[in-house]
């Protein structure tokens, strides 16, 4: 009698640590999966904002030079690109395409000292260059919430339970090699 | 069975995530606010950065810190810069109110990171601005220690300003060096022929007295050398556990 007591006993500690264990583990699920989400959307402020200081240098260089349509176009459809992206390998794939036409304007800026040295136009630049270094840090920010994410997502035990309650992995905030580089200068 | 319980708990220990460190920066001292591992600040500088910015950290919880390093590791300015601000902490949890001043002497680049809680106060285009104005004439010219000093003045006054502070605030110089050098360099070089002159003339007038070498003329003393023992004796500061986005600004020089 003692004996089997003590077996009801020692079945219901497992039980309830095993439950225990589970609900531990489907809680640190959630509450990664929410960190990726709340590091995502710090990356959409900063692209956000990205996008919201280029009117601004748009009509900077627009007044000190008149034949450089081309650049701005690019420049134009780049954040407007950027805007209308939904998924994070659209936006990661937009702000690229920014970069690289925002590289092609630096490069065409040079043909303006006026420009360049305008108090207006540094400013710009350097609020430019701080909100893209804001971007690389809320990128790696976010990056690194996904790693722990997926892992999660990947490893025993818990991949258990994310199978059963459809937590998927999620992508990475990618930035393709080379389009970050500063173009070469051709003449 | 002890066996087994033990393989067990090894195997949950495998399951907690590592927390990966990306990037290795210095340590802080325990001044904290102030450290010069490239070592190219005078004591002096170090001396009155640490005394303004405990006042300023006790007043208003808001953390500036400088530190120079002699050279980057091959990491880049700006995730150098966020990666040591973070681990120092720098500004209050709450307020994210932290400032670093980031100089790499080998690179030749300097940096202003800001944290969350001040950037409303220092955009990326002031902080850049006032390198500009401040610190980069300075730094052509190898001249870090005033350069430093200069900028941390200029930053230094416009959060005291934010914050009200009740205390000792110096306005930085604002450089206008191309104009004042050819002045200024005239101005030493009268100074220093017409001195030397008066003491030819002393010392020649002195020994056709015969009374050479009883002049009393004294250099240096209290004006040069001396409070060698600057920061040192201060100690056990630390980071608030501010935060930082990456805002700021960069500068070559």
């Amino acid at each position: 009698m003692k004996k089997s007591t003590m077996i009801i006993f020692g079945v219901v500690a497992v039980v309830i640590l095993v439950i225990a264990m589970l609900a531990g583990s489907y809680n640190s699920l959630v509450s990664k999966e929410e960190k990726v989400d709340k590091e995502l959307a710090n990356v959409d402020v900063q692209l956000e904002r990205r996008a919201d200081l280029i009117p601004n240098l748009v009509n900077t260089v627009k007044g000190y030079t008149s034949h450089e349509t081309e650049v701005i176009d690019k420049i134009t459809t780049a954040r407007e690109n950027l805007l209308n992206a939904s998924s994070v390998e659209e936006k990661s794939e937009a702000n690229d395409e920014l970069t690289t036409a925002l590289n092609a304007l630096m490069v065409v800026v040079e043909n303006y000292p006026d420009l360049k040295a305008s108090e207006n136009f540094i400013q710009l630049s350097d609020e430019l260059a701080g909100t893209e270094n804001r971007i690389a840090t809320a990128r790696r920010d976010y990056n690194d919430a996904v790693t722990s994410y997926n892992t999660s997502v990947k490893k025993f035990p818990t991949n258990i339970l994310a199978g059963i309650f459809g937590f998927e992995q999620k992508d990475y905030f990618e930035v393709s090699e080379g389009k970050t580089e500063v173009p070469n200068v051709e003449f | 069975m002890r066996k087994i319980g033990l393989f067990f708990l090894f195997f949950i220990f495998c399951l907690i995530p590592r927390s990966v460190l990306a990037l290795d920066t210095v340590e802080p001292t325990t001044n904290f606010y102030i450290n010069d591992y490239a070592d190219i600040l005078s004591s002096e500088t170090e001396s009155y950065i640490m005394e303004h910015s405990v006042a300023l950290a006790n007043q208003t919880t808001a953390q500036i810190v400088v530190v120079t390093v002699p050279n980057l590791d091959g990491a880049s300015l700006e995730e150098y810069a966020t990666t040591l601000f973070r681990k120092f902490g720098i500004g209050d949890k709450e307020e994210n109110n932290g400032l670093l001043l980031l100089l790499a002497l080998e690179e030749r680049q300097m940096r202003v990171e800001v944290g969350y809680g001040l950037e409303g106060i220092l955009p990326d285009g002031k902080t850049g601005r006032f390198q500009d104005d401040y610190m980069i004439p300075y730094f052509k010219e190898d001249n870090f220690d005033e350069g430093m000093l200069n900028g941390y003045k200029a930053f230094f006054q416009e959060v005291a300003t934010y914050y009200e502070f009740d205390g000792e605030v110096d306005a930085p110089v604002e450089n206008e060096m191309s104009e004042n050098d050819t002045f200024a360099s005239l101005f030493t070089f009268i100074w220093v022929f017409g001195f030397s002159g008066f003491m030819i003339y002393i010392l020649a007038h002195n020994s056709r007295n015969g009374r050479g070498g009883r002049g009393g003329f004294y250099f240096g003393g209290p004006f040069f050398g001396g409070r060698s023992s600057g920061g040192s004796s201060f100690g056990g500061f630390s980071g608030g556990g501010g935060f930082s986005g990456g805002g700021g600004s960069s500068r070559g020089f």
